[in-house]
């Protein structure tokens, strides 16, 4: 059985600053906040917004977590719905957790095919990256959360250089008239959009029951939420302001492109490569993190350590990225993969949390 | 265990020495300047590439040789034309370090963003890559130049848009900022221009080879409707496009110098066309070099007729004062002044009148400002934006501080005193 559960802490520092990472990787890599209604000027502003929506989509999953706080999402589920439907669902949630991953590396490897291994197989980038996330995910999620303590606040550095060094870029007139231009319910529609994809709160119930002090929860969450939120939205002012409203559209990778255009004349060009390192180390951390719950779901699904399951599980994301990969574009053409994800998130962060919620309400006094 | 893995690893890093099929220095033909004109209907892309088998020493010994080499392909499209070059010339293109793309007027005149998707889609172009229009002629005519002390043409061209800092006759619009006005509505998009001219003879008995008759102008701009080249400003034209967007960083603005009557007081300067007009007879001229600059753009909407107002502040040095006037006298810097923000002014009117009724498009971004005030009526009136353009009233106001005026005070013609 799984080590963390019965030995490790996360403490409260290394919790908020994996949620913050999660969360942003997605900002940093392609940015689909660029291309979600209003469509205008004013998505910072939605992304700030969507806090107060992703704040309710996750209640029921919270409020779960605050009363289990010693069980993660897939006991939990167990002990409410009963032994064979809480499996049932947490093999569905297996599942879900196994999609996202498996788009998450498609996406990674696009960008590196794209970006700076053109010629080289898919199969050696999605391998190579798969391979360091297995060792991480071996060591258990200790490792993903010390690996995180140390490198994240690099990353939240680098992003911070990139946004100070491309100030000359900047046409902040770009973002005017604030809140003029949209409707309100393309706001609203936007906001529950981002809403959804707040995966986070998944990886805030698995890791609930190893927090240092469990009293933290929701702190963690709240905390991990706004700055997160706040970065998502300073990233795609400096997009918006660089590239433009509707080029920033046009753009797979929006940020990086960014990145590409920060120079200091001659002599001091090339800032995309320590965006490539930032990038490629904060990747490795959220897929080593995925891996590993799903192999601790897995795991407890079928009571076996979970680490038998790492490379088994490993290798068909690999086959299944591969197939997707060499078939079709995954950012450029958003169906089905991105949108069944928007389906599967609603599904799993909030319609399937609030029935666990109600059939706990009916028989709590019996749990 | 800790042996075998130890003994894979460095059996590893002797057969994983280098990227998965690297190109190497050797195999590349590494472009700087690519040139895309309109032939028969199909593209013809010529692009200067880096010769490195080239060094000084071998060219003084055999006096042939040059730096760069000229490549051509044709294609149906840009991506072709590239590929096409690959069977006449021995190495594989690599654009990352291309810094300019000239295009052909005939080119331009076709519509740009539909042709040029290759250049945004491509991971190895630089988005900050300059845009030029080869003014009156093809891309691969004005290639090749190089009337400056850079020994690669490209970087002579490079450097002369980047002079845009030290003289805004000039656009520097890189691919990006293109792509951006592009899809902006309520502005037209304008990038700048390149055109050969011959250069006065200088020294007859120094024989004279190849290029050296002539020389490279970056002067004025191209203007575009949606994507399509409809025009030229020249260089004046440009600079009061400049003002009216808060792009001048710099530059001198020239003006009639109001001539100082022997009592203290002044003449009031000659009636002028704008600035730098056409130098009449015996007509004094000064020059204030710009510090700062600050526009304002505003737009009004009065009974439902529109003014587009725009408000400059200008903080200057003197360059050169040619006339009878002294600048020790404090109202004579202000009549300095006066004088040189009528010039602006002038200068801007007449742009504003050219943009208004030669081409009937807002080059200057008022769209803008009116979509910023008045979103509401913005989405109303944005489609018939240019033809409210074309009647707008417009007012303009410049004021002008001179804060400085270099080494000396009184200019070296007048005797102080007298």
């Amino acid at each position: 059985m799984d080590k963390l559960n019965n030995q490790y802490e996360i403490s409260y520092h290394q919790a908020v600053l994996l949620l913050i990472l999660y969360r942003i990787m997605v900002g940093f890599t392609h940015l689909p906040a660029a291309s979600i209604l209003p469509g205008n000027q004013d998505i910072w502003i939605t992304i700030l917004f969507s806090t107060f929506y992703t704040i309710l989509l996750c209640l029921p999953l919270l409020y779960l977590s605050n009363k289990f706080n010693s069980l993660n999402l897939i006991e939990y589920i167990e002990k409410i719905m009963g032994k064979t439907i809480g499996k049932i669902i947490g093999i569905f949630y297996v599942f879900f957790f196994l999609y996202a991953t498996i788009l998450l590396i498609s996406i990674f490897v696009e960008i590196l095919d794209a970006a700076i291994f053109p010629e080289t197989p898919t199969w050696v980038t999605a391998s190579m990256m798969l391979i360091t996330s297995i060792y991480i995910a071996y060591k258990g999620f200790v490792a993903v959360a010390r690996l995180g303590e140390f490198i994240i606040p690099f990353i939240l550095v680098m992003i911070l250089l990139f946004i100070i060094l491309g100030y000359k870029n900047y046409d902040f007139t770009v973002l005017l008239p604030i809140l003029k231009d949209s409707k309100f319910k393309d706001i609203n529609i936007g906001a529950i959009d981002i809403g959804l994809r707040y995966f986070n709160i998944l990886i805030l119930t698995m890791i609930t029951p190893n927090l240092k002090d469990k009293k933290d929860l929701n702190k963690i969450f709240f905390r991990s939420l706004i700055y997160s939120m706040v970065i998502a939205s300073i990233i795609v002012i400096v997009v918006h302001s660089t590239l433009g409203i509707e080029y920033a559209k046009h753009v797979n990778f929006p940020f990086f492109t960014v990145t590409r255009m920060v120079d200091f004349g001659e002599t001091i060009q090339g800032f995309d490569s320590l965006y490539l390192t930032s990038w490629i180390v904060g990747n490795i951390i959220k897929i080593s993190g995925y891996l590993y719950f799903i192999t601790v779901a897995l795991g407890q699904i079928t009571n076996i350590d979970n680490r038998k399951y790492i490379i088994p599980i490993s290798v068909v994301i690999l086959i299944i990225v591969l197939l997707l990969k060499d078939n079709k574009p995954i950012l450029a053409v958003k169906q089905p993969t991105q949108n069944i994800i928007t389906i599967m998130a609603a599904i799993f962060i909030f319609i399937l949390p609030l029935i666990i919620l109600t059939v706990y309400l009916f028989r709590r006094k019996k749990l | 265990m800790k042996k075998i893995v130890l003994l894979s690893f460095f059996i590893l890093s002797l057969l994983l020495t280098g990227c998965w099929n690297a190109r190497e220095l050797n195999e590349l033909g590494l472009t700087l300047v690519i040139g895309l004109d309109l032939v028969d209907d199909k593209v013809l892309v010529t692009a200067e590439v880096v010769n490195p088998t080239y060094s000084q020493q071998s060219s003084t010994t055999t006096g042939q040789g040059s730096y760069v080499k000229y490549v051509q392909g044709v294609g149906n499209n840009i991506y072709e034309a590239y590929r096409d070059i690959t069977l006449k010339f021995d190495r594989g293109l690599s654009i990352v370090h291309n810094r300019v793309f000239i295009l052909g007027e005939d080119f331009a005149k076709k519509g740009l963003v539909s042709q040029i998707d290759e250049l945004y889609r491509d991971v190895e172009q630089r988005e900050t890559a300059y845009l030029l229009v080869a003014k009156g002629g093809k891309a691969y005519e004005v290639m090749g130049i190089n009337s400056g002390l850079e020994e690669l043409p490209s970087n002579y061209i490079t450097k002369i848009v980047e002079n845009f800092k030290y003289n805004p006759k000039t656009v520097d619009t890189n691919l990006v900022q293109y792509i951006k006005q592009y899809y902006k509505m309520g502005h037209h998009s304008i990038i700048g221009t390149i055109e050969k001219k011959e250069k006065k003879v200088i020294d007859q008995t120094v024989e004279k080879t190849g290029t050296q008759d002539y020389e490279l102008s970056v002067i004025g701009s191209a203007i575009f409707n949606e994507d399509v080249l409809v025009g030229y400003l020249n260089g004046n034209d440009t600079k009061s496009v400049n003002f009216v967007m808060n792009k001048i960083r710099g530059g001198i603005i020239t003006f009639p110098t109001p001539t100082a009557q022997v009592e203290g007081s002044s003449t009031p300067p000659p009636p002028v066309e704008g600035e730098m007009p056409n130098k009449q007879k015996d007509q004094n001229l000064s020059s204030v070099i710009v510090i700062k600059n600050n526009t304002k753009n505003d737009v009004e909407m009065v009974d439902g007729n529109i003014k587009l107002k725009t408000k400059i502040e200008l903080r200057g040095s003197l360059g050169e004062v040619v006339g009878n006037i002294d600048v020790a006298e404090k109202e004579n810097i202000i009549k300095l002044e006066e004088a040189c923000s009528k010039a602006i002014e002038d200068g801007i009117k007449r742009a504003f009148k050219k943009a208004q009724k030669e081409y009937g498009i807002d080059i200057f971004g008022y769209g803008l400002v009116f979509h910023r005030k008045y979103p509401e009526e913005w989405k109303r009136i944005k489609k018939d934006w240019d033809e409210i353009f074309s009647q707008a009233d417009f007012e303009i106001e410049v004021n002008t501080d001179i804060i400085r005026t270099g080494l000396i005070n009184t200019p070296i013609n007048k005797i102080k005193g007298k």
